[in-house]
């Protein structure tokens, strides 16, 4: 499944580019986070509480930062395991313009699921994936 | 965590202390040793484990068997008076609505709760009605001529 | 007879219900024994990966957990077994890949068991099931036949070649290859059956016993055949004797064939009661049942047929890949072989046949025997390939089956079957009038009025019932044999126990058997009873499947009691001071010819018991026979078909507006069981034209209909009542004259439904649609043509 779009953010691209590295600011935006820690650099782990249709699990997560060009682009990849729920796994590729003394904020992810949430709930991962996204975008700007 | 539930089932008070997160179905089938009560999924789609709640039919791997505290349960193994079955049973006996018998609780429960509320319900409506109710045997054909002669039965039995 | 309303062909009402409605019947997971253990399984989540590591130590840390199994547990036991070899054309075996019980270090399929969790509880068993620590690496999926044949595919068994488990051919190719290449029309179809998944509503479940003091198992599990999963598991997968394994299968909540197979979880509860010394239950909940039974269908054809001018069939030629999933089921390799092309010729006489059939391993969950096996497939590409070139040759459909259909019997088919008997045009003949077939036209310009496409189809099939006989079908790769076993037991009082192989699940076998003896023996039917589902109390026999209890099961006991009688006479001969030949049985009395002195039954049998006026020097003293039957061909029921639909143009949505079904089952023992049965069988049928698909993701193989939210099962509201016909013509080599209806529906609705529907497009221009025909599909169909109009 194909997630792309993008943002416009009222700050300098630098600031977005720290934001978007900063784990409490993340934390905060991601719905369902319960924690969010930056293990090195270019690797971070979380715990999300995550919702797909009926199948709702805790899903450990692992992200790793690649190709970071600070502030203009990196490439994030992540699998977040939810137990017997199935898992989660994807890469997003993000770049920040600047645009109208802004930021612009371009994403392209794509996302894969597998075990119980594709059996039961595929119809809903892009549903519920879509509206992570959507409220990520909504409460990034007013963190910053 | 384990707390208390008190609740009426065919007619007997019974009190239990559970896991909290006890379904009913489990309550029913593990712990009073009901198994007259299928589970046939885990999606809440196939209604085999349809009982009767305060009267009305509840798909009992929905409700947790603490939310029933004080409700007045009844299942397949209450349904008939002694040895004489409910007329609702006695038609799906006559008209060869069963097969393998897996659904037919379920079924049961659900038709008699159907013309409970509709005492007269025609084709259409009894084939609305068992929307969730899955057979795989069957093929509804005898289900729906079952729940008509019951219906039928069930108004003739009944003198209101 | 003391009781003439419960005999051949009276409608009794089942005797099975009285417990089944009142919650009384006793399915596996309604037992529980002392001390019982919960087991549960961890699958693999991925379609194909390599399992590094497998770590248990969190879950054993948990309270009340007891064990937590991996592959190196069963490393002393045999794989799964497959029952049925299939050769390739060049005579070389198929490839048969080793099916570990728990994965041996790659899972091949989404559901693979990879590891077993076992505690106090089914609540602690799952959540410990969280914690097991299985690291994987995912290798790249084959989720299709084509991709698993590309050649830059690798083979997902590390024992294979390749992908291609055989590659089988059928019929003189030659022959074909001329006739149609000479002939003056050929119609060709590319079609997929598509992939179904059983759902008998009981989930499977399996207790394992042991009893160390005694060295026994016993096995409670959800079969069709207990004997056979006592063979296959005692003697392949556990090496334990027989005599040490007990089976028992009690009710059984609806099979449809997924409960014929040997399932690892058997294996695993056995194994897992003998290492703890306590009983272990497993019950599949139906996500799990979605990615661990047996799987049905999934063949992908090319059907060519070749016709002269005046629409005579000149020959068939089918090329089908057929979907194996990653492991050999039981009967897998039979099914697209010798239970399918083997039906190629349907009703017709078609002169030569030639069929090829490529087996492939995916990775995707097993595919076997599904209600009608192989059949379906094989009237399905046969009455749409008819249709089609009706259609092309402007010839009307009926006219074109009855001008090809076989009327004299017996009749050898060029696909190695003998048809004993049927008369196809009387079922065609019944089905026309009942469904007015004539008056057709004017119901489809009403319907136009209403702005609805009124459609019209017909299907004639014919199926092969109880595989048979054993030494052919033995020189075709069975492993088993395919005879049926029965005992009839006498009790001193003259009360019988009907011991049968067979097993009911649904089938209504306690109501027939008891009114075959109860009419055979002249005998009140509630003195009968029927026991069947444990290896401990029935001889060894082969269970239920193909449409075989009564034709095979039936007949064994049948044969059986006719041994009772022959002895009753001997018995009877010595009572009446008579001689034996003089003794005549009828209506449950022995009696000298022509005389009235006579005996009833309930009397020889207390002389055969207490035997003080008994001629103990000639006759063993007792009343108990056991017949094994090997029937001499398959039986071939056969019938025709009529639906007609009313698709709403605006939506798609196609409406089934009456269903007329006349079948030949040869002679019936109890007509409401049949007509159930039929009813059932073509619900499930019209499910695989219109409702059921099983989708996997092609890219990850992940099931993605794997609930009944995603899966769309037929409910009540989706199918009509039924009008169900028969005409009866006898099977010729059974003494009940008898052939077998339990899928028939089955067989017939699905190209019934899709000539329908094409029928209903009509003005359309579609040739083919693949099932099942979901409104999204026709109403693409009926949008493009228009924006293609406009
Ligand atoms: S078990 Fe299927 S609806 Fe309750
Ligand atoms: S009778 Fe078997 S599922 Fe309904």
């Amino acid at each position: 499944m194909d997630i792309s779009g993008e943002q416009q953010i009222d700050a300098p691209r630098e600031r977005v580019w720290e934001a978007l590295n900063d784990p409490e600011i993340l934390r905060q935006c991601i719905t369902g986070c319960e924690s969010l820690e930056k293990i090195s650099d270019d690797e971070m782990k979380a715990e999300v509480l995550a919702k797909f249709g009926p199948v709702k699990a805790k899903f450990k997560a692992k992200i790793s930062i690649e190709d970071q060009i600070p502030p203009a682009s990196c490439r994030l990849v992540g699998e977040g395991q939810g137990g017997v729920a199935g898992f989660a796994k994807g890469a997003a590729v993000i770049t920040l313009h600047e645009s109208d003394g802004g930021t612009r904020l371009e994403y392209k992810a794509d996302m894969q699921v597998g075990g119980k949430i594709a059996q039961i709930g595929s119809r809903l991962v892009s549903g519920t994936t879509n509206k992570i996204v959507g409220e990520f975008f909504e409460k990034f700007p007013t963190l910053l | 965590m384990s707390v208390s539930v008190v609740m009426t089932v065919n007619g007997e008070v019974v009190a239990k202390h559970v896991e909290d997160r006890t379904l009913l179905v489990e309550f029913l089938r593990e712990h009073l040793r009901l198994t007259g009560t299928h589970v046939g999924c885990d999606t809440s789609q196939c209604g085999a484990c349809v009982v009767h709640a305060n009267g009305k039919s509840l798909k009992s791997c929905t409700a947790l068997a603490v939310q029933m505290d004080g409700a007045e349960i009844t299942t397949i193994e209450g349904l008939a008076n002694g040895d004489v079955l409910h007329p609702m049973q006695e038609a799906f006996r006559q008209n060869h609505g069963l097969q393998c018998g897996f659904c037919t609780p379920g079924m049961v429960m659900s038709a008699v709760d159907l013309v409970n509320e509709n005492p007269d319900p025609s084709e259409t409506e009894i084939r609305e009605w068992l929307e969730g109710n899955i057979c795989r045997c069957t093929g509804y054909h005898n289900i729906v001529k079952s729940i008509s002669a019951g219906a039928k039965a069930m108004r003739e039995g009944d003198p209101t | 007879m003391t009781d003439n309303n419960r005999g051949i062909g009276e409608a009794v009402v089942r005797r099975e219900d009285s417990r089944f409605l009142q919650g009384r019947g006793q399915y596996t997971d309604d037992m529980n024994l002392a001390g019982q253990l919960f087991a549960c399984i961890v699958r693999s989540q991925h379609a194909h990966a390599t399992i590094n590591s497998i770590d248990g130590s969190a879950a054993m840390a948990m309270d009340g957990v007891v064990s937590v199994l991996t592959h190196e547990d069963f490393a002393a036991y045999g794989g799964v077994p497959c029952g049925w070899g299939v050769n390739n054309k060049d005579g070389s075996p198929m490839a048969e890949p080793k099916h570990p019980i728990l994965a041996e270090g790659v899972a091949r399929h989404v559901g693979d068991p990879v590891a077993v969790v076992i505690a106090e509880s089914p609540i602690i068993a799952r959540n410990a099931a969280e914690h097991v620590q299985v690291s994987y690496s995912e290798l790249p999926a084959v989720v299709s036949m084509q991709q698993a044949l590309d050649a830059s595919a690798k083979p997902i068994h590390g024992d294979t070649e390749s992908n291609l488990c055989f590659d089988w051919e059928l019929g003189d190719r030659e022959a074909v290859d001329q006739a149609i290449a000479g002939a003056h029309h050929v119609t060709k179809l590319e079609l997929i059956n598509n992939r179904l998944v059983p759902n008998a509503m009981e989930p499977r479940c399996a207790i394992g016993d042991y009893n160390s003091a005694t060295g026994d198992h016993t096995l409670y599990t959800t079969s069709q055949n207990p004997h056979v999963i006592r063979l296959l598991m005692g003697a392949f997968v556990l090496q334990i004797p027989e005599h040490k394994l007990r089976v028992v299968s009690p009710d059984v909540g609806g099979g449809f064939g997924s409960k014929i197979y040997h399932y690892a979880e058997e294996a695993i509860v056995t194994v897992a009661a003998m290492k703890l010394g306590k009983p272990v239950k497993w019950t599949s909940d139906r996500t799990e049942a979605f990615i661990s039974d047996a799987h049905g269908r999934d063949h992908i054809t090319t059907v060519e047929l070749a016709l002269d001018r005046e629409g005579n069939f000149l020959a068939l030629r089918e090329s089908t890949h057929a979907n194996m999933g990653a492991y050999l089921s039981t009967f897998a390799p039979a099914v697209p072989t010798y239970l399918h092309s083997t039906l190629l010729a349907g009703q017709y006489r078609t002169p030569v046949i030639y069929a090829e059939v490529k087996a492939v391993f995916t990775n995707t969950v097993v595919v076997d025997a599904y209600r009608g096996a192989g059949r379906p497939e094989a009237s399905y590409l046969v009455e749409r390939v008819v249709e089609t070139a009706a259609r092309e040759m402007g010839i009307d459909p009926v006219e074109l089956r009855r001008k090809n259909f076989i009327k004299s019997f017996p009749h050898d088919t060029p696909v190695a079957l003998t048809y004993d008997s049927g008369d196809y045009a009387a079922t065609l003949d019944q089905a026309m009038i009942a469904s007015d077939y004539a008056g057709f036209e004017a119901r489809r310009a009403e319907a136009k009025q209403r702005g609805k496409l009124r459609g019209i189809g017909i299907a004639c099939y014919v199926e092969a019932c109880g595989v048979a006989p054993s030494n052919i079908a033995g020189a075709l790769g069975a492993r088993a044999g395919l005879y049926e076993a029965a005992t009839i037991r006498v009790n001193p009082t003259g009360s019988i126990s009907v011991l049968t192989g067979s097993h009911s699940h649904g089938q209504g076998h306690e109501t027939t058997f008891s009114q075959l003896v109860a009419d055979k023996l002249g005998i009140d039917y509630d003195s009968i009873d029927v026991v069947h589902g444990d290896t401990n109390r029935i001889p060894f026999g082969m269970g239920t499947y193909g449409s075989r209890s009564l034709a095979v099961g039936g007949t064994a006991i049948v044969n059986a009691v006719d041994k009772i009688i022959a002895k009753g006479k001997k018995i009877a001969a010595h009572l009446l001071e008579a001689s034996e030949a003089d003794i005549e049985f009828e209506n449950g009395e022995f009696r000298v010819a022509g005389t009235d002195k006579m005996k009833p039954f309930a009397e020889i049998a207390l002389t055969a018991y207490v035997p003080h006026n008994f001629p103990l020097e000639e006759l063993e003293p007792g009343l108990e026979e056991t017949a094994f039957y090997d029937p001499k061909n398959f039986t071939f029921p056969a019938g025709t078909y009529v639906c007609e639909v009313e698709i709403d143009p605006d939506t798609g949505t196609t409406e089934i507006v009456s269903f007329h079904a006349s079948d030949d089952f040869g002679r019936i023992i109890n007509p409401m069981i049949v007509e159930g049965q039929v009813h059932g069988g073509l619900v499930q049928g019209i499910g695989q034209a219109l409702l059921e698909g099983c989708v996997y993701d092609t890219d990850s193989g992940q099931l993605i209909s794997g609930s009944y939210m995603d899966y769309t099962m037929p409910r009540a509201d989706d199918v009509p009542s039924f009008s169900v016909d028969t005409c009866v013509t006898e099977c010729t080599h059974n003494p009940l004259g008898v052939k077998g209806c339990g899928e028939a529906g089955a067989i017939g609705a699905p190209p019934a439904v899709m000539n329908a529907i094409i029928d209903a497009l009509s003005d359309y221009n579609v040739r083919h649609l693949d099932m099942p025909a979901t409104p999204n599909k026709i109403w693409s169909i009926i949008h493009k043509a228009s924006a293609a109009a406009a």
